[in-house]
């Protein structure tokens, strides 16, 4: 029953990826014979393996400059993410009003907007004709930076998509502590803030993980939001991914970039499966 | 209420009007240091409102503009005339078109593939379980640009670039990962006592797992469908790369519109192409805010 997805995503993923890795280490044969035949500026071997292709890429300063924006952007979208489904989980764990409910409502709204139209209207929003730039004229600040076509937009697309799924995770996690845990604490004398150090914060821990190793994860990969938001360079790893590809047809040079791009994905994807792994282990000791 | 249900309510989720704690305060009059909270959070509240919602309603606004010159707020001249524009033209109506037989096709064939994976990761405990489950996730950590190039050469070789099966596999691909974690947890979910208690009764396990089983994972199963329709719905790049010349779905067209046409038009176009997430969103809204998704994403 198990064998339908796994082989579905060994023949169309892990496949292709085997054949990417062989590619990007200078073997253009079997698979990638295709896409090898009209390719520019390729390095390419017939025995054993080159470097070449990744030496290439890293040199390039150009390539570079992309690589910290993406390792920027990533981790200023992780930490914004987090702090701000932590805020809006506890807020909706800790307080029932009509305001609460249309907070809960707010940090959604994202699930219910393809990201393509969502990165157009974050565009427009700050661009320089935009409404941060007109609220800014009205109030006197005639000089505020334009924010459209800036790393800055990207980070703020990418928070604005990954929003909701870090609230949903966090209520989750943040509603499955007990009333009478935190109760317990402030009858005790806890604060506030010393309830949320000491009971609910160690209790949200793998939510947390979750939700910084996932935004992460998406960040990393992502096109549409810094392609339509972002600068032309130095821009996000996955637009010059597909700039190399499609617009300097240097495929091999894409794929190195996508290869250094998915190792640190999956440095972030082992934390997840490792606080996984912890808990679970955790569970079954407990249980 | 079930026994599932009453489950659900005691892991909580975000609608639940029981479970905020009501601290038995004593009314007094504000301190100063409450007042200025209450000010902070209504600020926060607000800008939450300006960074969640005002992209929308500035691009929604546009698509009725005539004439809007900055620094004003709102258009000074309103018209429909860009609606005629996006309507008249016959290859945005063919890309409406293929986006709703594709989406469809790559739910169901998603769900047929995924649902009995689903089922065995949560019901047996075989060797690899773990690996498998994990690995499905890793194919989400390449980056897609990177597989779509790569995977080119296979659907090369295959005689699949440009075909109808080529873009159902490519949007296909994106879809497993919910298909297969979110229903793992619904079937986790339901205590086997349920399922034996049935099958103690008479009923064989067909019956149990239609009337039992099936049922009560149904809400899990359904958000795992809308997030599939809606993840194929939107796929845009590997559909680019796969289907031109013949298949141009909506999302695709959209980055040739926003690039190409005037502004306006595109906000109708954007206007149009995000009424089936909302319509079909909304109709899962519960289950989602409810924790269903949440669930999906710890491995056990």
């Amino acid at each position: 029953m198990v064998l339908p997805p796994v082989a579905v995503v060994a023949v169309f993923i892990g496949f292709p990826v085997g054949a990417a890795i062989a590619y990007t280490l200078g073997r253009a044969g079997g698979p990638n014979s295709t896409v090898a035949l009209l390719a520019q500026r390729q390095h390419i071997v017939h025995h054993g393996v080159t470097t070449a292709a990744y030496r290439e890429v890293l040199g390039n300063p150009h390539v570079r400059a992309d690589l910290w924006a993406t390792v920027w952007v990533t981790l200023v979208t992780i930490v914004v993410v987090v702090l701000l489904s932590w805020a809006i989980g506890l807020y909706l764990r800790l307080s029932d009003t009509r305001i609460s409910r249309i907070v809960s409502a707010l940090s959604v709204i994202p699930l219910f907007i393809p990201v393509v139209i969502a990165s157009y209207a974050i565009l427009t929003f700050y661009a320089s004709q935009g409404f941060i730039k007109t609220l800014a004229y009205h109030l006197g600040w005639h000089s505020f930076p334009t924010l459209g076509y800036t790393l800055t937009a990207v980070a703020i697309g990418e928070i604005w998509v990954n929003v909701p799924f870090g609230v949903l995770m966090m209520s989750s996690g943040l509603n499955s502590v007990p009333n009478a845990l935190i109760e317990a604490a402030r009858d005790s004398g806890a604060s506030l803030p010393r309830t949320v150090r000491s009971v609910l914060l160690p209790m949200n821990v793998i939510p947390t993980v979750i939700v910084a190793t996932f935004t992460g994860i998406y960040v990393l990969g992502s096109f549409t939001v810094p392609y339509l938001t972002g600068p032309s360079a130095p821009n996000l790893m996955g637009v010059s991914m597909a700039n190399f590809f499609s617009a300097f047809n240097q495929p091999q040079q894409a794929e190195v970039m996508a290869m250094i791009v998915f190792v640190l994905a999956v440095g972030i994807g082992t934390i997840y499966v490792w606080a996984n792994v912890r808990a679970s282990k955790r569970a079954s000791i407990t249980s | 209420m079930s026994a599932i249900e009453q489950q659900g309510v005691a892991l909580g989720g975000l609608e639940q009007a029981e479970l905020p704690v009501a601290r038995p305060t004593r009314r007094r009059m504000p301190t100063p240091r409450a007042a200025v909270l209450r000010g902070l959070g209504f600020v926060f509240v607000v800008a939450l409102l300006v960074f969640m919602v005002g992209p929308l309603v500035w691009l929604a606004v546009r698509a009725f503009s005539g004439i809007w010159q900055y620094p004003r707020f709102w258009p000074s001249h309103w018209t429909l005339q860009w609606w005629r524009t996006v309507f008249d033209d016959k290859s945005l109506g063919r890309s409406m078109k293929l986006s709703f037989e594709f989406a469809p096709v790559v739910t169901v064939a998603s769900a047929a593939i995924c649902l009995p994976a689903a089922y065995a990761f949560s019901r047996f405990n075989f060797p690899g379980r773990r690996v498998l489950l994990v690995s499905l996730f890793a194919t989400n950590a390449f980056p897609k640009i990177g597989l779509y190039i790569s995977m080119a050469g296979v659907f090369y070789s295959l005689n699949l670039m440009g075909t109808f099966l080529g873009v159902v596999i490519v949007q296909l691909i994106g879809t497993i990962v919910f298909m297969t974690w979110i229903p793992t947890a619904a079937f986790s979910a339901i205590p086997r006592s349920l399922e034996e208690a049935a099958r103690d009764v008479g009923a064989g396990p067909l019956r149990v797992f239609f009337r039992v089983t099936f049922p009560l994972a149904a809400p899990g199963i359904f958000v795992a469908m809308i997030l599939s329709f809606l993840a194929a719905f939107d796929e845009a790049q590997g559909t680019f790369l796969v289907g031109i010349p013949n298949y141009i779905t909506m999302p695709t067209e959209m980055y040739t519109l926003v690039l190409n046409y005037p502004e306006q038009a595109a906000a109708v176009f954007s206007i149009l192409l995000a009424i089936p997430s909302v319509v079909l969103m909304s109709l899962a809204r519960k289950h989602v805010m409810g924790g269903k998704l949440a669930e999906g994403f710890q491995i056990r």
